[in-house]
């Protein structure tokens, strides 16, 4: 059994809403074209105040690898899954489509993905972690917004920044406990 | 049964699990290994299973950033950043850059050779596809034509930068005779190398990784993406440097600037003036810099006086406390503070005096050639490719825009100016247009008048990867091949830390695409021996002689992607060395620009006040498309499907216009139709729309018939000095449509 627990820690002050993690997920995972369609996102905060006194954040996301999962729990067939490391999974062949996880996810993380006839999300990249490499989006960032990494080593990055920083997560009223943690 | 169901269920859930995890240890300590290997040299970095990686530039914009192809069966699959590219792109890739891989498999794409059909008019997009041999010689024929009819600087020759092949195309039309080549930077930065350059003789990269203050006009750099500096903007913990920004927009930099100022358009000279004056009378300068590398101190004084910063707040709108604040919070930062000079196209029809001010400004605090200031470019050396333009015993005239701007490049040219004289045919003709990957109806401003000079020509060729506009109004149309399926020339990349890129073919050139330098050599067999001649060399032999003095650049290329040799910037390499400048030192006051009858300081003039009813259009960038060339791709189509107007709420109001409805913009020069976008991102005097849109290329099948395009709009107002061009000094109005 794995004994990691992956996390995404995210630093938005530097975020510039590039988009280079949006375009970089839907090229390695094969995401269709079509702007409904996408694992992660940048979110364009509302615009505060008024001319000529503005401000405005931009946020990251994509699945929050919830430890509490709304979308595992309304999943008829069982297709979603969490795995020991903390990866909350689809099981395509299993996916009837019928999108109650779809409703069920806080944030709007997860599309139907027509081309593969399942519901679709973020992975962290799974496939690429297996061989030694960092999720797309995390590696791609221009201004390195995204890191990632175990949060049950003590002297990963994530654990380290976790450690030094304040931070929070989204939505935590909904009692979700995800793993996408964002500095203060 | 249903309990039977679960259990096989969580027994293969059981058994999923497993076999991953067992993947994990076992692959996961190989990549360890290798890793660990990787990082000592000994090996190469792991790469993906039974994938090839290739090592190779991006091509999607300026910056020449390095990636690794993942390639399977053939097959790109990912383009991921390059970490040996660390020095240069700090190893990223943007949404453009991964956006690359549907460059090569875009159903638009340019696949065949293709010649307009006989009996139809340019622009209906009639094309038949013909075989290479046909295209060629149309091209050569049509070529041969022109000359005997007219002269050999009858043909223009346009091109763009960025594909490392271009020097092989100017070559051609040095070759063929023809001293009319056209290049981006008058419609780029042609007043920035201009007014840089006549204050230090070179044009600086601003150490943004090591300044403490920064202030950006204009420069935005949060979306209009330069490396290393947009990364090393946002890089620490954000605290570390300050930021100060102006622009009339609220941009993606006003979010993370500290302090972000709405300034009025084209009054920035005016802040700059004002700061000097700051610094001059409250004596912040920096004394024993100015005596020992700098001229013209003494001048500059008297003639800031008039230049407080209450009267820059009446010109700007920016309170006068502030501009006294930040001159002196920028002295005292000095010399870790620059007056970051941007590159983009120039504002106003006084841009090379505006530069001029900025440099000043930098020079008097000290911030040259030392740790966070402006550091002159080093360069890593390539052998030259030489060769010999024939000798032709024709008259040919010189260039058609001689003498049209004070400081011509020979080279580049002044587009607009051109184009003026073209049109007018003074004092010759040009009937034939040679057009290498520029895209003149889309980037050079007053469409309506490009159209004019393409109908008046004989014959337009146009060599490029997409079907762009100036390729839908051309004769015959060449694909090439693009830069994921292409050999390029090795080129320097110079700046604090210079290194050497170059492409290598991830892929074979797909349908019946060529590179460029096969295309041009294919041209010059059929125009001439003596031509041929100079072209006689195959790509390899032409990387070799790149390398002749150091073959290891081209060995590490190969393998990483990148030569460099050294990560760290070298500082004060000109210090107490003759600046490429009269004097040989920092010309504050430009005796050059004096003889010339120029200003030899800057001074300020006020912009043409916008009339009633009217708007001044801006122009600016984002991080999804590079100018008028991306627009078109599927991937960063999803991101940015049209372009719309943006309108201050208040005037919106005024004008009795919702968010969302579609306009009529009217300018003196066209009309464009397009959504309102009503937010409180811009000044009330001002009105914005983004680069793209309003295609006239019907082959560009996912924008034909969105936005509107900026190009149709904008009046080709230029700087007299460098020839470039101004984009905000046009006015428009806006409609209900």
């Amino acid at each position: 059994m794995s004994n990691k627990r992956y996390a995404m820690v995210l630093d938005t002050r530097k975020c510039i809403d590039c988009k280079a993690c949006t375009v970089a997920c839907k090229a390695e995972n094969h995401v269709p074209l079509g702007r409904e369609n996408y694992r992660n996102w940048v979110m364009e905060e509302a615009l505060r105040g008024r001319y000529p006194n503005l401000g405005q954040e931009f946020t990251p996301g994509q699945c929050m690898h919830c430890a509490n999962t709304p979308c595992k729990r309304v999943c008829p067939t069982k297709a979603t899954g969490v795995n020991a490391d903390g990866i909350v999974t689809v099981e395509n062949k299993k996916c009837i489509g019928c999108k109650y996880c779809m409703t069920a996810c806080p944030y709007n993380a997860r599309y139907y993905n027509e081309e593969i006839g399942a519901v679709d999300k973020c992975t962290f990249c799974e496939h690429r972690i297996l061989t030694g490499r960092e999720p797309a989006c995390v590696e791609t960032c221009p201004t390195r917004v995204r890191v990632f990494g175990d949060l049950n080593d003590p002297n990963s990055e994530v654990s380290l920044l976790l450690a030094k920083h304040p931070h929070r997560v989204m939505k935590p009223e909904m009692g979700t406990k995800p793993y996408l943690f964002y500095l203060i | 049964m249903a309990r039977l169901l679960e259990k096989k269920v969580s027994r293969r859930h059981f058994m999923g699990l497993s076999s991953c995890a067992l993947a994990t240890i076992a692959i996961g300590s190989q990549v360890k290994v290798l890793k660990a290997l990787a990082k000592d040299g000994r090996i190469d970095a792991p790469t993906g299973l039974g994938s090839k990686d290739v090592y190779s530039s991006c091509g999607m914009c300026v910056n020449k950033c390095g990636f690794i192809a993942r390639v399977k069966d053939g097959v790109i699959q990912k383009l991921d950043p390059n970490p040996e590219f660390f020095i240069r792109s700090r190893a990223m890739l943007c949404a453009r850059g991964n956006a690359g891989v549907k460059v090569v498999y875009d159903p638009d794409r340019l696949k065949y050779p293709l010649v307009r059909v006989e009996g139809s008019k340019r622009g209906e997009g009639k094309f038949r596809r013909a075989t290479w041999e046909e295209a060629l010689d149309l091209v050569a024929k049509n070529m041969n034509e022109i000359k005997d009819k007219y002269s050999r600087a009858s043909v223009m020759f346009a091109s763009t930068e960025g594909t490392f092949s271009e020097h092989f195309f100017t070559q051609l039309a040095e070759c063929y005779g023809s001293p009319n080549t056209l290049r981006h930077p008058t419609l780029c930065l042609s007043s920035n190398i201009q007014g840089f350059g006549a204050t230090f003789g070179t044009n600086p990269t601003p150490d943004v990784l090591n300044a403490d203050f920064i202030i950006m006009s204009g420069a935005n750099r949060s979306e209009a993406l330069m490396t290393p500096d947009s990364i090393d903007l946002l890089r620490g913990d954000g605290g570390k440097r300050k930021l100060i920004y102006l622009d009339p927009r609220f941009t993606k930099t006003s979010a993370k600037a500290d302090e972000w100022y709405p300034i009025k358009p084209g009054t920035d000279m005016a802040f700059i003036l004002a700061m000097i004056h700051v610094i001059v009378t409250e004596n912040l300068q920096d004394q024993a810099f100015i005596d020992e590398f700098t001229v013209g101190f003494e001048q500059l004084v008297p003639h800031v006086a008039p230049y407080t910063p209450e009267w820059a707040a009446t010109e700007c709108e920016i309170p006068a406390a502030d501009i006294r604040r930040i001159a002196k919070e920028f002295a005292a930062a000095a010399p870790r503070a620059v007056y970051y000079q941007g590159r983009r196209s120039s504002f106003m029809a006084n841009d090379t005096q505006m530069r001029r001010a900025m440099a000043i400004l930098n020079a008097i605090v000290g911030n040259w050639d030392t740790k966070g200031g402006l550091i002159p470019n080093a360069n890593i050396e390539l052998t030259k490719h030489d060769y010999l333009a024939p000798w032709y015993d024709e008259d040919i005239p010189g260039r058609l825009d001689e003498g049209s701007v004070t400081y011509l490049s020979e080279k580049d040219g002044a587009w607009p100016a051109f184009r003026d004289r073209a049109l007018a045919a003074d004092p010759y003709p040009i009937k034939g247009m040679m057009v290498y990957k520029q895209n003149p109806l889309a980037s050079v401003p007053n469409r309506a008048k490009t159209l004019k000079l393409m109908e008046q020509m004989d014959f337009i060729c146009t060599i490029d990867i997409t079907m762009s506009d100036t390729a839908w109004y051309s004769d015959v149309v060449l694909p090439e091949a693009t830069y994921l399926e292409r050999q390029d020339p090795l080129e320097a990349l110079g700046g604090i830390v210079p290194v050497v890129a170059f492409r290598q073919p991830c892929i074979p050139p797909m349908f019946e695409s060529k590179e460029s330098l096969w295309i041009i050599q294919e041209i010059a067999k059929r125009l001439s021996e003596e031509i041929a001649a100079e072209f006689d060399f195959t790509m390899e032999e032409h990387l070799h002689h790149q390398v002749k003095h150091n073959p290891q650049i081209l060995e590490d290329l190969r393998t990483k992607g990148i030569y460099y040799e050294s990560t760290e910037p070298n500082y004060g390499r000109t210090r107490g060395t003759a600046l490429k400048t009269k004097s040989g030192k920092i010309e504050i006051f430009s005796q050059k620009y004096a003889d010339n009858g120029l200003d030899p300081l800057p001074v300020y003039t006020r912009p043409t006040a916008v009339p009633s009813n009217r708007y001044r259009l801006l122009v600016g960038r984002h991080a999804y498309f590079t100018h008028g060339t991306t627009a078109n791709n599927p991937y960063l189509h999803d991101i940015m499907p049209e372009n719309t107007l943006w309108l201050n709420p208040v005037e919106a109001q005024k004008l009795g216009l919702k968010n969302g409805q579609m306009v009529k913009v009217r300018s003196a020069v066209g009309e464009e139709k397009l959504k309102l976008e009503v937010t409180q991102k811009i000044r009330p005097d001002s009105v914005y729309m983004a680069h793209g849109f309003g295609v006239l290329s019907k082959a560009q099948t996912n924008i034909y018939g969105k936005g509107g395009s900026d190009a149709a709009l904008i009046e080709e107002k230029y700087c007299p000095i460098s020839g470039n061009v101004a984009m905000h000094e046009t006015f428009v109005e806006i409609l209900p449509a």
